[in-house]
């Protein structure tokens, strides 16, 4: 029986209250945001870690990035994934989630392919949650999303989820190979083992392929692989707390609540 | 540049409604979508459809005319009965393609998101997802979504110009659904389905409802503090009319008046309600980390200087057992409030 | 009577736990006076079986049953051990085995993650760190102009209520002459709640990084809120510039009355009792700060709790319990306030913002009136 290979499709993200829309450019200003791994990837992750202490195999983590994303993706290592696989090239540049998507399924074709395809639910930035549907597409894969357990049988090739759905769930057995995407907070994921953090943020290998690499259409790439396009940004208005007072007798402030209630439902 | 299946010399002036049904009745979100649909169609000289994938779903037509679709797209196939992402992908694309509207809209529901994030790529267009308006250009036929990003901070204003259909999910709640007028009617067209059993990769071995309590994904929290004294009656019929769940604060867990599955805060759950009504709470650190980031919060509390109001958007001086059981006899009522 | 079970002896576990603990179970001889002292003996049926924990590194068995988290570090097995036996450092040693076999309690990963990616433990925005200090007039930390930094620590910057001890500080050293700044979004976290649930690794990393940033901000004289980051500054840092001489406020305060800097003209007029935090107090052996601080505010009454001083009982909030459930009739904090009321105080008087927390909210859970919790900078601040 050939060993379980997980993959794990991961995205740094900056914090979100940390960046700010620039008025004057109207171009999104993330220079001074800090980093950090998407939430949702880290319930992934965490599963794909889970599946491996009980299956054995191996976890591989796929990235499409910037440089700068390296060393948080880095914690991935540090966590126990097996390798790290970073897609960065200046024409990966303004990718929606189709050129995203195909793009990462170029990636996982170079690596072989895999068992398993685990992606966070959505990300923090985009929040558009069409990466994991879209990947699956293009492999043309099984999926299973907001999947809030797994487990597997390998003899039988099949992966059994429980799926989220609006108010309850459904229980879905889908063959492998094929995506799933995790529910968001699913799980606790497991902080880092420091007995191999060492050398899983300064010395493991990682591999990085450019779009030459990948022998990726240039066409399907980037902002040319990338139908949607940016007509205007402007920050939200402010979320601070409203702290604005109901005034008036209880029957009052029951009238006013109740158009509250209204608006807001 | 990428191009879309088919472009904008070939679409057609007609935006499409994917439909979301459950037996014998249309989803309240394409209710929704039709209704919003039928204005922005109306204003752009286009016209109405509503594509209706399932089985035996005849008579679902009357209910998308009524709400003012022009056409229906009838789709009727056994291996339509229930949602699975292999038969409706398939089906759906085959009718896109047939009728190549300019635009689709579908719910942005577990299923609606799945479909049209498969579809898109099936397509090679652009989709954009939870959009909180939409406007369709007269004269370009262009979709201008309205999307927000990075946690609420940002909204972008995001379109797909060159490629068809365009394509956007949209949350339940966010139209309004109109008045429907039975006495309309329209185009019926049957669209015949290829759909083969071997192809359907996923099955379905179990659907739940309503079974265990997930407050992370509840629409609405209505939390409970000291204050209530005990008394979770109210908020649990509070919650049942609103559309949402009970949670609550360690002392009333503690005291044995709810599962401490309901106790919101540090160690307890965390969750991002559309709408937090928090009664009888004073607001303590460890309990608001637990609701920071809900959409809208509303604190009643007898106590002004109650550090909750800090952390509410509206906030109501008072007594919770007079204010919440008249709140309570007003939405008992009013029928579908 | 405890139940017989089958133990296996491995020597690479027997090892390795050897290394986490430094050997610090080794001069144990299995008395059991720290059962018999540890408070959780005091609010439970069955006390919790610290002789049994540390045989248990004796022998290279990890605890597997929970037990281990329960120890809320207030060192009071410590204080009557016989032998001088460093339970902290074996309970620490056995609580970082389980962290390398990923079995840690649900709650504190998500706790060590929000350090790493936001420098605090409490999940809150690093950006928001400094929104404390909003309207003080609080300088940026210049080493040339201020005397001292105030290092607020992260409780104190995010926790609405705890804020209230950090500004009524700011208050006071304005008031009494006293150039301080602090180092806004720039302050690093000590690191002490990943000491505090057993990850000595990752705390000796925070501990790096916090040193290094005190280094390069040419930081000396050093006063804390609280006496977590205060015990980890004075105990377990890297040793750096012979300089660096961290306080905890409460003792900055005594100094400065000792000065005359510091002067109370109004009137207090309150029967007062002091929480002996355990970091301060057992751990640092500073009972005295906090005490000469309210004796010298006017028509103040300190009174002492039974127990007081080195037998004070813990609050319940160290050993990461901040971010652990406590069962409902199991609280230390709720013992500790029936204590206060029965010395006849009616303040009852913290200098940890742990111990305001938890205190508070026992006083609010057992519905007490006669008494009320305050932290020893909002009395000085009303004392001024």
């Amino acid at each position: 029986m050939p060993e379980l290979h997980t993959v794990v499709c991961m995205k740094v993200v900056p914090k979100p209250e940390e960046v700010r829309v620039n008025p004057q450019t109207r171009l999104l200003d993330r220079a001074n945001a800090r980093s950090e791994m998407n939430p949702p990837d880290m319930n992934a992750l965490e599963i794909a870690l889970q599946l491996k202490d009980r299956y054995g195999g191996r976890v591989s983590v796929i990235s499409m990035g910037p440089p700068y994303f390296e060393p948080v993706l880095r914690v991935a290592l540090a966590m126990g994934a097996d390798k790290l696989y970073l897609l960065s090239d200046r024409r990966f540049a303004g990718a929606d989630t189709l050129a995203t998507t195909y793009t990462l399924a170029q990636g996982i074709h170079k690596m072989g392919g895999a068992d398993l395809i685990l992606c966070g639910e959505e990300s923090s930035d985009g929040a558009t949650g069409q990466v994991p549907p879209g990947l699956a597409e293009w492999l043309d894969l099984a999926q299973l999303t907001l999947a809030t357990q797994l487990d597997l049988d390998l003899d039988s090739r099949l992966v059994f989820g429980r799926r989220a759905v609006t108010g309850g769930y459904e229980e879905l057995q889908v063959p492998l190979p094929c995506v799933v995407s995790v529910r968001t907070a699913s799980n606790e994921p497991r902080f880092m083992d420091y007995r191999i953090k060492e050398r899983a943020m300064q010395e493991d290998p990682i591999t990085v392929w450019t779009a030459d690499d990948l022998g990726a259409d240039e066409a399907m790439i980037g902002l040319q692989g990338s139908p949607t396009v940016v007509s205007g940004l402007v920050q939200a208005p402010s979320q601070e707390r409203k702290r604005i007072y109901l005034e008036g007798s209880n029957e009052e402030i029951v009238k006013q609540l109740l158009n509250l209630l209204r608006e807001v439902l | 540049m990428v191009a879309s299946l088919y472009g904008v010399d070939a679409e057609q002036p007609i935006l499409c409604v994917v439909a979301e049904s459950a037996p014998g009745q249309l989803e309240p979100i394409t209710l929704e979508l039709l209704s919003k649909g039928r204005e922005m169609a109306g204003q752009a000289g286009w016209e109405l459809a509503c594509l209706l994938l399932g089985h035996e779903n005849r008579d679902l037509a009357d209910e998308a005319f009524a709400y003012g679709a022009q056409q229906v797209w009838l789709a009727d196939h056994p291996l339509l009965e229930h949602f699975t992402i292999e038969a409706y992908a398939a089906a759906a694309f085959q009718a896109i393609t047939r009728f190549k509207p300019g635009v689709t809209l579908f719910g942005a529901t577990p299923n609606g998101r799945d479909l049209a994030g498969r579809l898109a790529v099936r397509l090679r267009t652009g989709l954009n997802a939870d959009c909180s308006d939409l406007e369709l250009n007269r004269n370009s036929g262009v979709l201008v979504c309205q999307v927000s990003g990075f946690g609420g901070g940002v909204l972008a204003l995001i379109e797909a110009p060159h490629h068809r259909p365009q394509m956007a999910t949209i949350r339940p709640g966010v139209f309004s659904r109109g008045s429907p007028d039975y006495s309309r009617s329209g185009q019926l067209l049957p669209v015949e389905i290829e759909i083969r059993e071997e192809n359907l990769r996923t099955h379905v071995l179990r659907r739940v409802s309503g079974e265990s309590v997930d407050l992370t994904s509840a629409p609405v929290l209505v939390a409970g503090g000291r204050g209530m004294e005990g008394d979770f009656e109210v908020l649990r019929r509070l919650a049942e009319h609103l559309g949402g769940e009970v949670g609550a604060t360690r002392p009333p867990v503690d005291e044995g008046h709810i599962e401490r599955e309901r106790q919101i805060g540090q160690t307890g759950v965390v969750c991002s309600p559309d709408l937090a009504l928090c009664c009888g709470i004073s607001g303590a650190f460890h309990f608001v980390v637990g609701i920071e980031k809900a959409g809208t919060v509303i604190a009643v509390n007898s106590d002004p200087q109650a550090p909750i109001f800090e952390f509410s958007d509206y906030c109501i001086v008072g007594d919770v057992h007079l204010i919440l059981p008249a709140l309570l006899a007003r939405l008992e009522k009013v029928p579908n409030a | 009577m405890d139940q017989l079970e089958e133990v296996v002896i491995a020597d690479e576990r027997w090892e390795r736990l050897l290394e986490l603990t430094g050997n610090a179970a080794a001069t144990c001889y299995q008395c059991g006076t720290c059962t018999a002292v540890c408070p959780w003996g005091l609010v439970r049926q069955e006390p919790l079986s610290v002789r049994l924990l540390v045989r248990k590194a004796q022998l290279g068995i990890p605890d597997q049953d929970g037990q281990l988290w329960l120890c809320t570090h207030c060192a009071q097995c410590e204080a009557h051990c016989p032998r001088g036996v460093n339970v902290g450092q074996v309970i620490d040693g056995l609580r970082q085995l389980i962290w390398e076999q990923n079995q840690a309690p649900f709650g504190l990963p998500t706790m060590l993650w929000s350090l790493y990616w936001n420098n605090n433990p409490w999940s809150q925005p690093p950006s928001q760190r400094s929104l404390w200090a909003e309207g003080l007039g609080l300088p940026r930390f210049d080493p040339e102009q201020h005397e001292i930094l105030l290092y607020a620590g992260c409780t104190a910057s995010y926790d609405r209520r705890a804020q209230k001890i950090a500004r009524a500080v700011v208050k006071i050293l304005q008031a009494a002459g006293v150039t301080v700044g602090y180092l806004a979004e720039e302050e690093p976290c000590c690191g002490e709640p990943a000491r505090s649930v057993g990850h000595t690794p990752f705390f000796h990393e925070l501990a790096e990084r916090a040193a290094n940033t005190f280094e390069r901000n040419g930081v000396a004289h050093l006063v804390t809120i609280s006496p977590h980051c205060y015990d980890v500054f004075r105990n377990h840092y890297p040793r750096r510039d012979p300089n660096f001489h961290p306080l905890h406020y409460t003792q900055y305060l005594a100094n400065l009355v000792e000065e005359g800097r510091l002067q109370f003209s109004g009137q207090v007029d309150q029967r007062i009792t002091y929480q002996d935090p355990c970091y301060l107090g057992r751990y640092n052996n500073e009972y005295q700060a906090a005490r000469h601080t309210l004796g010298a505010m006017p028509g103040a009454e300190l009174v002492e709790m039974e127990p007081s001083a080195e037998e004070s009982l813990c609050c319940g909030g160290g050993g990461g319990r901040m971010w652990l459930e406590t069962e409902a009739g199991q609280r230390f904090g709720d013992l500790r306030v029936q204590q206060a009321n029965q010395c006849g105080a009616k303040i009852l008087a913290t200098a940890c913002p742990f111990c305001l927390a938890c205190l508070e909210d026992s006083v609010k859970a057992s519905r007490m009136t006669e008494i009320r919790v305050m932290d020893i900078a909002e009395l000085a601040l009303q004392a001024l």
